[in-house]
């Protein structure tokens, strides 16, 4: 009897092998990945307390959110209006400041794009992103 | 044994006879809008292949910029349709991979994910978009490039300076790509200025920003445990240079 299970077992995982191969298959090269950011350019909210008033916060997300709520002092910088935003972050920044950018959680993608531009197109240095966005800094604060 | 394992192989046959199933036509959709569009527009087309139908339960897009659209909410068998995904290019440059999950009450496929990959073109690169002198350094020149993107052919690009303050020349350095040279008049005060940078048949608009910083901050002070850091003052906005433009065409 034990026997019979175990090879029922081994017949069923050895049949789901089949579908799974296939749809491995059709979709391969399908999924796009996202680029982990490397720790070195995260910090968490400790962290960026820590840095006192020596950091910039950037808030990456749109401006209707940004609107509704942001961490305090923060500079609206988005992508949807990057050139007109750009200069107002420039002008705040000085060489020696930390920057901080965050968007809303740990899996929206628009504070890894912002640090990237800053640090790429801007060639702006000491660029991070905050582990956990809004919602990290809002459990540590509110 | 052999009975079973039929019994089991014929019942998954018949769940899958007559399932409803939303075929998408394909899953991923490159668009390669003109530089000036404003949006790039995804349709992703589908058939209900099973035989009952199939209700969207929610489509989401993966940020902001995007908005999805279904134009019904339950699909009679056999039916086709399309997902429509609009991608706001607003600011972004290079490529852009959006994604939208589409849920249904299809038990075997509730979720599908489909990615909206749009490669905007760039008419001109510019590198860096940010030059800075600290306050009192000496006032040399800095360079600012400018690359001409791959399927565009541009012969001269004009740069507009916002102040006065700063002079800029133009010189075409070959192979498509230009050399701005960024100088401010002194480094003894705080300033800065946009420059605009056109090509010559392009209502497009380039942008690079040159600036005096202030001194730099005191050495960093950790604070206390518990409080939160001091930050910078709320909401800065950033002097905005109201003199005539200086401008140069090369």
């Amino acid at each position: 009897m034990k026997l019979s299970l175990t090879r029922q077992a081994l017949v069923l995982a050895a049949l789901s092998l089949f579908p799974a191969m296939g749809e491995a298959i059709y979709f391969r090269g399908k999924i796009s990945w996202r680029s982990p950011i490397p720790p070195s350019e995260m910090v968490s909210v400790d962290q960026a307390r820590a840095l006192g008033g020596n950091v910039i916060w950037v808030d990456a997300r749109p401006d209707e959110e940004f609107a509704r709520d942001h961490v305090p002092g923060a500079l609206s910088l988005n992508e949807d209006r990057w050139n007109e935003l750009l200069p107002q972050f420039l002008a705040a920044w000085s060489p020696g400041k930390k920057v901080v950018v965050y968007c809303s959680a740990e899996s929206c993608d628009l504070a890894r794009e912002a640090a990237e531009r800053l640090r790429k197109e801007a060639q702006v240095p000491d660029v991070f992103v905050l582990e956990g966005g809004w919602e990290a800094w809002l459990k540590k604060n509110r | 044994m052999k009975t079973q394992i039929l019994a089991f192989i014929l019942s998954i046959a018949v769940c899958f006879g007559a399932r409803a199933e939303l075929k998408f036509d394909k899953t991923e959709i490159e668009l390669h809008p003109k530089p000036d569009d404003k949006q790039a527009v995804g349709h992703f087309t589908y058939q209900n292949t099973g035989k009952t139908p199939v209700k969207f339960k929610s489509v989401k897009a993966s940020c902001g910029c995007t908005a999805a659209q279904t134009q019904k909410d339950e699909v009679p068998a056999g039916e086709k349709g399309e997902v429509t995904a609009t991608f706001n290019i607003g600011d972004r440059t290079g490529t852009q991979v959006k994604t939208v999950t589409v849920e249904t009450d299809d038990p075997a496929n509730p979720h599908t994910v489909l990615t909206l990959r749009t490669i905007i073109p760039q008419l001109l690169e510019v590198s860096p978009t940010f030059v800075f002198w600290k306050q009192g350094e000496k006032a040399d020149p800095k360079a600012i490039t400018v690359k001409v993107g791959k399927e565009f052919t541009v012969k001269h690009i004009k740069v507009t300076s916002s102040a006065p303050d700063y002079q800029t020349k133009v010189e075409e350095t070959g192979k498509g790509e230009f050399k701005i040279d960024v100088q401010p008049k002194d480094t003894n005060t705080a300033n800065g200025t946009t420059l605009t940078i056109q090509s010559e048949d392009s209502p497009k608009v380039f942008y690079a920003t040159a600036r005096v910083t202030g001194a730099p901050p005191a050495p960093m002070v950790p604070a206390p445990a518990g409080q939160p850091a001091p930050v910078p003052p709320a909401d800065q906005k950033a002097p905005v240079a109201k003199t005539a433009p200086t401008g140069q065409t090369h």
